[in-house]
């Protein structure tokens, strides 16, 4: 798990990157059922999901994750979220369109999730040995480091969630596979840096 | 630019200098006497001025204008001359302005310029109204090298000086700022005693509501022409108000001539300053001079005074006697080229309406 | 209670400050190995109505941004968007290591210390593994790819071009050692038009031969570049130019 201080807020982020995840259909249920659940029990299970489980597979890399999760936090600090919370709000950042129902379709957790990103924003005074033991309670997984991140990342789905086909820049860097993973990168990493001005 | 001071190529006088200007490019026949002294001072003997003012609704034809002037201008200079007691003997040229401006009435103003020489037998001088402006805004103001704001009923730039030349830094891509407050005073029916801007100054102070108008700056240049048509339209919008008033006690979303005059000065007036702050950063220079009939707007005038403390600067400007166009500009600046060796010959004493600030060589200038 | 953002800047280090923005290199994370970032802030305008002030920010910002991403999905070398804050009037891009072209090129250092200066180009065109010439055609290709995506500059400069270091330039394939990225797009605007086209031109030829007139007709390849890049679109241009060339950017004047 990474941990990284947001010096500006008074936050702290973890992350983690779990592969090989067995669970997710369990995973995302819960999800539901955490957010509609009643009294002292409903506050609880709430609590013990207090995540973003972001689809692995659509990050491009560990600066796409930071800066939707920094463009989530400003938000917050603003009183301008979209969504509930920050966790829900890094994701709407992450996907092109306003629409939430789709960016957690796409970008949350779903049936077929294999790999996913855990993120917890959270405020200084928690430690970061509780949150990974709390992450590691909830996911079932193998954890692994962000530097395998870009082979987990499914380059076709991200160019068409971003409508990045018909793009002079993509068509020209076609061939230099990496060229055009740093080209992809580059531009994904922008709209979700952008995404409170495109209206 | 800061760094190496050249010798300035004007030499004090050996004798004092005195110069009669002749303005009328546009609305306003002016007359003004100059005296330039051997220590290099110099000072405004006389400054008269006649307006050719309109009903409301109307502008000034280039025709009637023209006519105006004909019918003043003996009065004015006489009265200009009689205010000092200084003889058309004793000037040492006549200045008059050569352009930019209305053909008939530049026209009217050279005439007579020609017919006193020929007269009198004194040199002609053809001046730029709008290096008139500024050469009288730095005397004035005592300005040394600012970036200077022209801004008036057919010019709007933005100017700096650099290697004996005015240039123009930035300026409107379409109509004059003072044409579009002109044309927006008939709008709304403002009187255009004493100037429809003024007018227009005084009515925005009664405005509450900033409407939005488009800001249409790009880069160092501005345009009006779609901020005219925008604030017109408010017109027609079924919240406007015509009388200012509300229909009855409920009717409180309404648009008075009011707003939209206070829009319109909060929205070009700001367009104005960031043009010249741009400028200013752009010559490293710390000194704004406002010259031109907008220039004696106070909000303006307010605007650039804010925009300069904030850049650790300073802003020059003048009231209206110096801002509106009139003749002591012309007689200054004609007899700082006079003394660099410079006249009109009566052959080449043409006006011409359409004649750029940086066409200009500032010979006295280092 | 001060936002988040002006927080992010009184803790950045300014860089230069011109009329309208100041410019910060910033860390947005505590972690030493995320990369540094660009701000720019408009500052607020004293003399600007408030609520004006925050519309024509709010706008420019998004505008700024725009044009950014437009050009990074065009193919155009530009910085990357790293953080938007609007309603503050801050953008933060990409930081970039590497050179000014200005620099690069004879007579863009400044006027002093002329002999000095001419070894300091050579060795930096050598560190960065180009002749002038080539650069020369970067310059042209990069411009002539802005324009295909209908992206109008409004300040194009060699004040507002840079050379990425070679240590930070990451691709294996290319032949160069480095890449030309356009900088600066806060006057930036969106237009199809032959003529806006033609005046971005002509306002880069009259800035490059006031700052380097010596290197004058080096500036004719930069143009050969920009015309094979721009393929048919090239005849009208031209033609448009040299309107411009011959009337200059301004219209005559009319009292």
């Amino acid at each position: 798990m990474q941990s990284y201080k947001l010096p500006h807020f008074p936050v702290c982020v973890h992350a983690a990157l779990y592969t090989n995840v067995s669970d997710s259909d369990s995973l995302r249920k819960r999800l539901i059922a955490a957010s509609t659940a009643e009294g002292l029990d409903g506050e609880r299970e709430r609590d013990a999901v207090n995540f973003s489980f972001i689809e692995a597979r659509l990050i491009t890399s560990v600066n796409h994750l930071r800066t939707a999760v920094y463009q989530a936090v400003l938000a917050e600090a603003q009183g301008a979220l979209r969504t509930k919370t920050v966790h829900s709000e890094i994701i709407w950042a992450l996907n092109p369109t306003n629409n939430i129902s789709e960016a957690m379709r796409r970008y949350g957790v779903s049936d077929a999730s294999t790999s996913l990103v855990v993120v917890r924003v959270a405020g200084p005074e928690l430690s970061p040995e509780v949150i990974e033991r709390d992450m590691d309670a909830t996911v079932k997984g193998t954890k692994a480091s962000f530097t395998e991140l870009q082979d987990l990342t499914d380059w076709a789905a991200v160019k068409k969630y971003h409508k990045l086909g018909s793009d002079v820049a993509v068509r020209e860097a076609k061939g230099d596979l990496e060229r055009e993973r740093i080209v992809v990168d580059d531009i994904v990493v922008s709209s979700v840096a952008m995404k409170s001005v495109m209206g | 630019m800061p760094g190496r001071v050249r010798e300035t190529p004007l030499k004090n006088p050996d004798r004092p200098y005195l110069a009669i200007g002749l303005e009328g490019s546009a609305n306003k026949f002016g007359a003004g006497v100059i005296k330039h002294f051997v220590d290099g001072s110099t000072a405004v003997l006389s400054n008269v001025r006649h307006t050719y003012i309109t009903p409301p609704g109307e502008g000034f034809q280039p025709r009637f204008t023209a006519l105006h002037h004909r019918e003043w201008a003996l009065k004015i200079i006489n009265d200009c001359l009689a205010e000092v007691g200084v003889s058309m003997h004793d000037v040492d040229c006549i200045c008059y302005t050569k352009g930019p401006g209305m053909g008939a009435p530049l026209q009217s103003v050279a005439l007579v310029a020609r017919t006193l020489s020929l007269l009198f037998d004194k040199p002609l001088v053809g001046v730029n109204h709008c290096v008139g402006h500024i050469e009288m805004g730095r005397e004035i103001t005592g300005a040394q090298n600012p970036v200077v704001l022209y801004v008036s009923g057919g010019n709007t730039q933005v100017i700096a000086y650099s290697r004996q030349c005015y240039r123009i830094f930035g300026e409107t891509l379409d109509i004059a700022i003072g044409n579009c407050l002109d044309r927006f005073a008939r709008v709304i029916n403002l009187s255009n005693d004493p100037a429809p801007g003024y007018n227009i100054e005084q009515e925005a102070k009664k405005g509450k509501r900033l409407l939005p108008i488009p800001y249409t700056t790009k880069g160092m240049d501005v345009s009006f022409s779609g901020i005219l048509t925008s604030v017109e339209g408010y017109t027609f919008d079924k919240r406007f108000r015509a009388d200012g008033q509300p229909q009855n006690p409920n009717d409180e979303d309404i648009i008075t001539p009011a707003d939209l005059c206070f829009s319109l000065q909060e929205t070009i007036y700001a367009m104005l300053v960031e043009i010249t702050e741009r400028a200013m950063a752009h010559i490293g220079s710390k000194e704004v001079l406002i010259v031109g009939g907008v220039g004696s707007n106070l909000r303006l005038q307010e605007m650039m005074g804010i925009m300069a403390e904030e850049r650790g600067g300073k802003v020059f400007a003048m009231d209206e006697r110096y801002c509106i166009d009139n003749g002591i500009m012309i007689a200054h600046a004609g007899l700082l080229s006079f003394r660099m060796g410079f006249d009109t010959p009566l052959l080449k004493s043409t006006c011409t309406q359409r004649f750029r600030t940086d066409e200009v060589h500032i010979s006295w200038r280092a | 209670m001060t936002s988040p953002s002006l927080t992010l800047i009184s803790t950045s280090t300014l860089i230069s400050q011109g009329a309208e923005a100041k410019v910060y290199k910033a860390h947005l994370t505590a972690d030493p190995s995320d990369a540094p970032i660009l701000l720019k802030h408009r500052f607020r305008k004293g003399y600007r109505h408030p609520t004006l002030d925050g519309s024509i920010t709010r706008t420019r910002v998004a505008g700024e941004a725009r044009a950014l991403l437009k050009c990074l999905r065009s193919g155009v070398n530009v910085p990357g968007v790293r953080m938007v804050d609007a309603s503050e009037g801050i953008l933060g891009i990409e930081w970039i290591d590497g050179q000014s072209v200005r620099k690069l090129l004879p007579g863009g250092a400044g006027e002093d210390d002329e002999e000095q200066e001419e070894d300091d180009q050579i060795d930096l065109l050598q560190e960065y593994d180009i002749s002038v010439e080539i650069l020369m055609q970067l310059i042209g290709q990069e411009i002539a790819k802005m324009h295909l995506a209908d992206v109008i500059h409004g300040d194009l400069t060699t004040s507002n071009m840079m050379l990425r270091h070679p240590s930070t330039f990451k691709s294996c394939h290319a032949t160069l050692r480095t890449e030309l990225v356009l900088i600066d797009f806060g006057l930036s605007y969106h237009s199809s038009l032959v003529e806006d086209k033609a005046v971005d031109l002509y306002v880069l030829e009259r800035a490059f031969t006031s700052t380097h007139p010596d290197a004058e007709p080096l500036f004719a390849s930069a143009m050969q570049a920009y015309e094979q890049r721009m393929g048919k679109e090239w005849a009208a241009i031209g033609r448009r130019l040299d309107d411009v060339r011959l009337r200059g950017r301004k219209r005559s004047m009319v009292g």
